[in-house]
């Protein structure tokens, strides 16, 4: 066979399959990010089992970078919500003004709708 | 003459960072002089790049950034007079990260937003492939500098068939956009319908260690036993996944480039990729390229066909070295030197 005939081959025989696809995670971008998501994402939280060497035999490193979060723990949990609150409030702001817009898009067009 | 390289990091195992150096080989070799700099050097890079603060340009001399991320430290570049070649490496969209790697789409994100000023401050700006090159509106293409030589010998000829246990490779960076889960998924088709002995092998260092255990995860809920992820190999070691491989599945969703084409090529090992990016490019009539609309499904019966068919394994492996002989070392080096040579000569474009 020549490639050139190769992909056309393949789609048929596909095509003639009926098993089940795996399933499992499937990656997808994130092309838009809603303001939910958002709220989600603003309210940081960072997971402490990441906090980890990756070298080889670095267990004392996880076990001495997690004591030093621990040790930092105050001052790390007003940065967080610090940063938080920042977030929370800015896209509060974000949202109201994307509802704002959108009724001042819908008064217009009603207006225009109304004109002779 | 003098072409100072500056990149806005540097380490052991980054790919721009070892392009930039063979680029240097070159120079040398051209008998032209310069330095190499970055704004974040890996100590263990030792002395062979300098820091940022280090570059010492003079009238006359020619600037060659390379751009691969946001880089806020190379701005102050961009103000001085000398000539400016500008080499993009291509930056994935932010869109594939969020979700997995935020401070990556960050730096993503701005790293694309970022690149046309870079571009407009340039006298040339180049991509590494045309795909890449028109994201900013040129049509310049310095590729990247292919040098099969370190990664040994080919095979000397295709296997007389496939093993009853074929080896299907992917090499690439464990991140979203490299769609290493429909890998996964489409070697499972292929193992369950035609190849029960089948093994998948991923190379690629992770984006994070998240990310790693969840394609761990999913590899072994998909496939248990017959999927392997590796990083971290010397280029030996990848030689050696690269002898043993019987085909390259490739699923990736963006690619600028693609240098795991050119080291399947070389190898003879046919490929099956997704046309995205530059692949198309890169790969030309050497690959089974699948479009937007084939699944993971279509992906295994072309692994059946190309497992099966003789005739087309060996016209693949002929195409494949014609591309490995376009991209041979020594015309990208014609290119880039043509591309550097080609900048205005200083006091013409002083005005002097």
């Amino acid at each position: 066979m020549k490639p050139e005939d190769a992909l056309a081959a393949a789609r048929a025989a596909a095509a003639q399959r009926d098993d089940t696809p795996p399933t499992g995670m499937s990656i997808q971008p994130t092309e838009r990010v809603s303001i939910e998501q958002l709220m989600e994402w603003a309210n940081i939280e960072p997971d402490p089992d990441l906090m980890r060497s990756t070298r080889r035999l670095g267990a004392p490193i996880t076990w001495a970078k997690r004591q030093l979060v621990h040790v930092m723990r105050q001052y790390l949990r007003e940065l967080q919500s610090q940063q938080t609150r920042f977030n929370l409030n800015v896209l509060i702001r974000v949202a109201e003004l994307e509802d704002r817009v959108a009724r001042l898009e819908e008064r217009v067009e009603g207006e225009r709708a109304a004109k002779p | 003459m003098n072409v100072h390289q500056i990149l806005s990091g540097a380490g052991p195992y980054d790919a721009v960072t070892t392009q930039a150096l063979m680029f240097r080989d070159l120079f040398k070799g051209w008998g032209w002089g310069g330095r190499d700099v970055a704004a974040e050097i890996d100590p263990r890079i030792g002395d062979r790049i300098a820091p940022l603060r280090s570059l010492d340009a003079r009238d006359g001399d020619i600037l060659l950034v390379h751009y691969s991320a946001y880089a806020p430290k190379l701005r102050a570049v961009l103000d001085l007079p000398q000539r400016k070649l500008l080499i993009s490496h291509n930056i994935t969209p932010a869109r594939w990260f969020w979700d997995h790697d935020p401070q990556a789409g960050v730096v993503c994100a701005l790293g694309r937003k970022q690149l046309p000023q870079f571009a407009a401050a340039a006298d040339v700006a180049a991509g590494v492939s045309l795909y890449n090159a028109r994201e900013f509106g040129s049509d310049t293409v310095i590729p990247i500098l292919f040098d099969p030589s370190g990664l040994g010998a080919p095979r000397a000829q295709d296997r007389a068939g496939w093993s009853a246990s074929p080896t299907i490779l992917f090499v690439g960076r464990l991140a979203p956009h490299k769609r290493q889960d429909a890998v996964i998924r489409a070697f499972e088709l292929y193992r369950r319908r035609h190849a029960p002995g089948a093994r998948l092998v991923l190379v690629g260092a992770p984006i994070n260690w998240a990310y790693d255990a969840a394609m761990r995860e999913l590899a072994e809920a998909t496939s248990p036993g017959n999927v392997t992820i590796e990083s971290g190999l010397t280029r030996e070691q990848l030689a050696a996944r690269w002898r043993s491989a019987d085909a390259f599945l490739c699923l990736s969703e963006h690619e600028g480039f693609c240098i795991p084409l050119l080291e399947a090529f070389h190898f003879g090992v046919p490929v099956i990729a997704r046309a995205i990016g530059g692949v198309p490019e890169v790969a030309g009539d050497a690959a089974l390229l699948l479009e937007d609309a084939d699944d993971e499904s279509v992906a295994a019966e072309l692994l059946a066909l190309v497992a099966a068919d003789g005739e087309l394994r060996a016209a693949l492996r002929e195409r494949g070295a014609a591309r490995v002989a376009a991209y041979a070392p020594r015309r990208t080096a014609q290119t880039l030197r043509a591309a550097i040579e080609s900048l205005p000569a200083a006091d013409l474009r002083t005005g002097a």
